[in-house]
């Protein structure tokens, strides 16, 4: 091989600063939860657990933290099931447009999240559903249903139907044929899609906040609306747990699927 | 080949479309009437219909500054993360698997953590009593902070961070798809490093620096979180005043206008972007 085509120090040193800048917030997010100041310094002056245990003994901390867990949980279940099945039927071409079909169900990637946040917040106030937990639901399912079903059509198109049609010709009925053959198939693509859906709707903020009630609150949104009135080592600590929460979700995403192929 | 049967095709996608025509397209259609709604300070909401939310977003001297610091910002953070995206992104390129793969996960974690975590992260750096000034004032170097916050060197280098990992996963595969042999090629004919370069690498991933930079560009412009969270409640973009007017002040038609607004802006940039992707894919 020429000795050109190979990066240099020059390139390699840069490229290693960049990944170091990317990687510094992270760093200076957890030494903020275990520093005894409520302000950073570098070295930390003192260690510390205390943030901890004042957010996890925190009632409105942990409220947060369930309904971001099950607005997640949920969110993505429903949008594993609707997309699913509508990234079958669109792949195996069962119904006319397609692919108009498809745009529309990929068009909440492209509009901005916020515009969709007050759009809801308008359609919910005139029909009555404001701060009900089932809007926010359907909303977070509008957001993440793209990602399961760009996920599962991608999946799909690696499948060989002749593959479903022999087992119908060994005499299985359609969704026999669908879950026996291919869902296995598309399985590692779906498990990519549903991480990517659990994980946005854990992000959501532009979406949530304009649809929670006054009573309730999801993790980011406590977060983001907490900042105003000042930076508090608190939210160092909850930053801090979910920090260890997705790296530990991605090496487990990794172990399973080889997530990064999806990305 | 399996016989498409169109019933079972329908029930399949029916309850999916039916959440998105009812939450999805009712709700944005539902918002142009109101977005032509004339507001009245300390009335609110009238039955009249009017423009002017529209045309005040051009005309008044505080929405064109407005609209105008977010495209700054677009293109602010785009040039940035193309210019730290694209070294990386060629060392990866040319990287070992090994490395490669290393140092892949290493941009997806930070892309995969919370937006409002990295954006508290970088509160944590850049506030008046936040790390960088702590630190730059026990060294000597300055006597007072530096304002880094509600202001665009706060938002650029917030946003350049939180939108980098996008650009850099947008060039790798690009720059991966070019043959060895090409750039060997013209090394061969004696051709310098940096006329390689821009002779035969940087035409070779023209599109993927496009696709890299539409991408970064509308996520910022869209962009919310961070902007609200290193920018304040003074220093606003078109997203956190959208924001406001739904939950501050309540002027519900101005934010539905400016709401349209930002999403033509969005759609014309991906339109033109994406005609001319088109149109270098026909000519290569």
């Amino acid at each position: 091989m020429n000795a050109e085509g190979r990066p240099g120090w020059v390139l390699a040193t840069v490229s290693m600063a960049v990944i170091v800048f990317l990687q510094i917030p992270v760093l200076v997010v957890v030494l903020a939860a275990f520093s005894k100041t409520a302000y950073l310094t570098i070295p930390p002056q003192g260690l510390t657990l205390h943030w901890f245990e004042v957010v996890l003994t925190d009632a409105d901390y942990l409220g947060a933290a369930w309904t971001s867990l099950w607005l997640a949980l949920a969110s993505t279940g429903g949008s594993l099931v609707l997309g699913l099945a509508a990234a079958y039927a669109l792949h195996r071409k069962f119904v006319p447009g397609s692919e108009m079909l498809t745009s529309l169900v990929m068009a909440p990637l492209v509009l901005p999240s916020v515009v969709l946040g007050v759009a809801l917040l308008q359609y919910y106030t005139l029909t009555g559903m404001r701060g009900y937990s089932a809007g926010l639901w359907i909303a977070h399912v509008v957001i993440t249903v793209p990602y399961v079903v760009r996920a599962s059509l991608a999946g799909l198109s690696a499948v060989d139907p002749s593959l479903e049609d022999a087992a119908r010709v060994l005499g299985a009925d359609g969704p026999t044929g669908f879950r026996l053959v291919t869902l296995p198939l598309v399985k590692p693509g779906l498990v990519a899609g549903g991480l990517f859906a659990f994980i946005t709707s854990l992000d959501n903020v532009p979406v949530t906040v304009f649809l929670l009630s006054a009573s309730q609150s999801t993790l980011p949104v406590k977060i983001f609306t907490s900042v105003e009135h000042g930076v508090d080592p608190g939210i160092a600590a909850v930053s801090t747990l979910l920090i260890a929460a997705t790296g530990l979700v991605l090496v487990l995403a990794e172990r399973w699927t080889g997530f990064h192929k999806y990305v | 080949m399996s016989t498409p049967s169109k019933p079972a095709g329908v029930a399949l996608v029916s309850p999916l479309l039916l959440v998105l025509v009812l939450v999805f397209a009712a709700p944005v259609l539902l918002m142009l009437p109101l977005s032509l709604r004339e507001y009245v300070p300390g009335t609110g909401i009238t039955d009249r219909w009017t423009l002017a939310n529209y045309t005040q977003i051009f005309t008044d001297d505080y929405y064109r500054e407005v609209v105008v610091r977010t495209l700054e910002l677009g293109f602010g953070v785009t040039l940035i993360c193309l210019l730290l995206g694209y070294p990386l992104a060629y060392y990866m390129a040319r990287a070992t698997p090994r490395m490669r793969f290393a140092l892949t996960m290493l941009v997806i974690f930070p892309m995969l953590l919370n937006l409002v975590v990295r954006s508290f992260g970088w509160i944590a750096l850049l506030a008046n009593r936040g790390l960088v000034n702590n630190l730059l004032v026990d060294m000597g170097l300055i006597e007072r902070p530096i304002k880094m916050m509600f202001n665009l060197t706060g938002l650029l280098l917030g946003m350049s961070h939180i939108f980098l990992p996008f650009m850099v996963l947008m060039l790798v595969p690009v720059i991966q798809a070019i043959p060895r042999d090409v750039q060997n090629a013209a090394y061969t004919l004696s051709a310098s490093r940096p006329r390689v370069f821009w002779s035969v690498t940087l035409p070779m991933t023209a599109p993927g620096i496009l696709s890299g930079s539409i991408l970064v560009f509308v996520l910022t412009i869209s962009a919310l979180v961070t902007p609200r969270m290193l920018g304040g409640p003074t220093y606003k973009v078109m997203a956190t005043l959208i924001y406001d007017d739904f939950l501050q002040t309540l002027e519900w038609p101005n934010g539905a206008a400016l709401a349209f607004t930002l999403t033509a802006m969005t759609l014309v940039i991906i339109g033109i972007s994406s005609r001319i992707l088109k149109r270098w894919s026909g000519s290569a």
